[in-house]
C-alpha cells in the first residue's frame, strides 16, 4: 500500500515537474517583439546608416535647391526628387551653411548667404525624408511592410535622441552652422518659405 | 495490323484523357475580348463598391470584359471564385484581398495558372505570388494625421483609440503610425483601446461603453470612417459632439461632409479609385507583355482637415 502510494507520488512529481518545464508563460508584446527582432532589427538598421552613410551621402546645395524648386517646382521634382510609389511627396537630401537666427519651439531658423531662411527641425522629428530622399531602402523588399516603415521610426528616434540634443546645446542665436538632412516637398502645397529640415549632421562653426 | 495490348492500349489512353480534360477546365478565351476578374473582399461596405466598380470600370476602358466577384469577407469564398476563375480562363485578376495569410496561397494558384494577380489595398504575406500590391501608404498618412491630432490637442488630453478589424495589417499599420507619434508627447493619455472592427454600429456601442467609465475625453482616433461616424453618434447622443474631437481614416463622403460641417476634425484620404485604376492599368502592361513591376507600390494618404477639405472629393476625387 505504501509502495503504491510512493509510485504514485513519484510519478505525479514527475509529470508536475515536467509539465512546469515544457510551458513558459510570456507577455504577448514580448514573444512578438522577440520575434521581429529575430527577423528584421530596424534600429541596427539605422544605426548603421547614420554611423556609416551619412558623411559620403550625394547632398544638393540648399541654395540651388530652393533657386531651382522657385523656378520650376515640377519639373525639378519630378527629375531630382525621390519618392515613394505613387505619390506627389518628393524627397531630397540638402546640405549647406547658414547663421542662426532664431531658436523657436519646433526649429532653429538659419538665415542662408542667399538671404533666404530655411528651418532645421529640432521637435516633430516624424516622416520618411531621410529613409526615402537617401533611397537606403526598397519596400519592394519588405515582405511585411511594417519592417521597411520601423526604418523611418528608427531613423527620427536617432535623429531625436542623438543628433538634436547636443546641437540644442550649444546652438545660439548668431553661430554659423553647417548642416546635411534630408526635407520633403509636396508639389499640392510646398511650403517652400518655411521647408523643415530633419538633420542628419549638425556642426557649429567655432 | 497487330493490335496493342489492351493493358498497354489502358495505360496510354486513360492518361491522354485525363490530360484533355485538364486542358478543357482551362478554357482559352480566343473569340472577343480578353478578361479580367474584380474579386473584393466584401461589397457591403461603400468602400469597397467604390474600389472594385472603378477597377471594373478602368478595365472595361483598356477594352476588357470585367466581372467583380464579391468573397463576402470569407476566405473560403474567395478560395472558390479563384478555382472558378481559373477554370473559365480569366486573363488577369485585381484582387482585394480578405487575409493577408489566408489569400496566399489562392494567388498562388492563379499564379501556377499562369494569371497574374495585382492586389488592391491590402496586401498578403508574400512578395513571391503576386505581380504587384498597390496599397495605400496607411502608416505615413497616420503619422501626418497623428501630428495633427497631437497640435489640434496642444500636446495635452485624454483620448480613446477605436481599432479596425485585428486581424487586418490595415489596422495596425495605421494604428502603428499614429502612435509613432503621439507616444511621443507624455501628456496626451489613452485612456483605452478597443476594436470596433470598422463597423460603424459597433464603434457607437463601444465608444458608448467607454464613456461609461471615462466621462471626460477630448478626443477619439478611428482606425475608419465608418467608426469615426459611429463615434460621432455616441458623442451626439450623449451630448459631447462639440467638446469631443473625431478623427477617421479613409475619405468615405459621409466624413467629407462631416469635416466640411464641422462635426469630424479630419481623415485621412485614401483613394480606392486611383488604386484601382493603377491596378487595372498595370494587369494592361502585364497582358501586352510588360514583365518588370515593382513588387509593391504605395499610393500617398493625404490629411482632410477643415481647414483644406475644399482641395479634395469623396474617394480621393479631386475637386
Amino acid at each position: 500500500m505504501m509502495g503504491k502510494l510512493l509510485k504514485y507520488s513519484i510519478i505525479t512529481i514527475i509529470i508536475l515537474i515536467a509539465g512546469y518545464n515544457s510551458v513558459t508563460l510570456s507577455p504577448l508584446d514580448e514573444v512578438k517583439k522577440s520575434q521581429n527582432d529575430a527577423v528584421f532589427n530596424a534600429r541596427a538598421y539605422a544605426e548603421n546608416f547614420i554611423s556609416n552613410d551619412v558623411t559620403s551621402l550625394p547632398a544638393t546645395e540648399v541654395t540651388e535647391f530652393l533657386s531651382q524648386i522657385s523656378e520650376d517646382l515640377d519639373g525639378y521634382t519630378e527629375q531630382y526628387g525621390k519618392r515613394l510609389g505613387i505619390s506627389d511627396a518628393y524627397n531630397f537630401i540638402l546640405q549647406g551653411t547658414g547663421t542662426v537666427s532664431s531658436m523657436e519651439e519646433e526649429y532653429v531658423n538659419l538665415i542662408l548667404e542667399n538671404e533666404k531662411s530655411i528651418h532645421i527641425a529640432t521637435d516633430f522629428i516624424f516622416g520618411n525624408a531621410i529613409r526615402d530622399g537617401s533611397a537606403m531602402a526598397d519596400i519592394g523588399d519588405y515582405q511585411n511592410t511594417m519592417d521597411f516603415n520601423s526604418i523611418s521610426v528608427e531613423l527620427n528616434n536617432i535623429v531625436r535622441e542623438e543628433i538634436i540634443p547636443p546641437f540644442m546645446k550649444k546652438a545660439k542665436v548668431g553661430d554659423e552652422v553647417l548642416f546635411k538632412g534630408a526635407v520633403t516637398v509636396d508639389v499640392t502645397d510646398p511650403q517652400s518659405d518655411s521647408l523643415k529640415i530633419i538633420p542628419l549632421l549638425l556642426k557649429i562653426n567655432e | 495490323m497487330k493490335l496493342l495490348p489492351r493493358k498497354l492500349y489502358l495505360t496510354l489512353l486513360i492518361p491522354l484523357l485525363l490530360l484533355l480534360l485538364t486542358v478543357r477546365c482551362r478554357e482559352t478565351n480566343t473569340d472577343g475580348p480578353k478578361k479580367v476578374a474584380v474579386v473584393i473582399s466584401t461589397l457591403n461596405n461603400p468602400w469597397f463598391v467604390v474600389l472594385g466598380e472603378s477597377a471594373a470600370e478602368r478595365a472595361r476602358e483598356l477594352g476588357y470584359e470585367a466581372t467583380i466577384f464579391d468573397s463576402q469577407n470569407n476566405t473560403s469564398k474567395e478560395a472558390e471564385h479563384f478555382e472558378n476563375l481559373i477554370a473559365t480562363g480569366f486573363d488577369a485578376i485585381l484582387f482585394n484581398p480578405t487575409d493577408s495569410e489566408g489569400s496566399v496561397s489562392n494567388v498562388k494558384r492563379a499564379k501556377e495558372a499562369g494569371i497574374p494577380t495585382f492586389c488592391m489595398d491590402r496586401e498578403i504575406n508574400s512578395l513571391e505570388v503576386a505581380t504587384s500590391q498597390i496599397t495605400s501608404d496607411n502608416f505615413t498618412g497616420c503619422v501626418e494625421l497623428g501630428e495633427y491630432f497631437v497640435r489640434k490637442l496642444s500636446k495635452k488630453g485624454k483620448y480613446v483609440e477605436l481599432l479596425g478589424l485585428v486581424g487586418d495589417n490595415n489596422t495596425w499599420n495605421r494604428s502603428k503610425g499614429f502612435h509613432s507619434v503621439v507616444d511621443h508627447f507624455p501628456e496626451l493619455e489613452m485612456v483605452a483601446q478597443q476594436s470596433a472592427d470598422f463597423d460603424r454600429s459597433k464603434a457607437m456601442e463601444v465608444l458608448e461603453s467607454i464613456m461609461q467609465s471615462n466621462p471626460d475625453i477630448d478626443a477619439v482616433f478611428c482606425g475608419n470612417d465608418a467608426m469615426a461616424m459611429g463615434a460621432y453618434q455616441a458623442l451626439v447622443a450623449s451630448g459631447k459632439a462639440d467638446s469631443v474631437m473625431v478623427f477617421g481614416f479613409d475619405g468615405a463622403k459621409d466624413v467629407m461632409d462631416a469635416i466640411k460641417d464641422k462635426k469630424i476634425e479630419a481623415t485621412a484620404m485614401q483613394s480606392p479609385k486611383q488604386m484601382a485604376r493603377t491596378a487595372a492599368e498595370l494587369a494592361n502592361e502585364y497582358l501586352n507583355g510588360a514583365r518588370n513591376f515593382s513588387k509593391k507600390t504605395p499610393l500617398q494618404v493625404k490629411v482632410v482637415t477643415q481647414e483644406n477639405i475644399d482641395a479634395f472629393g469623396a474617394y480621393g476625387s479631386t475637386n
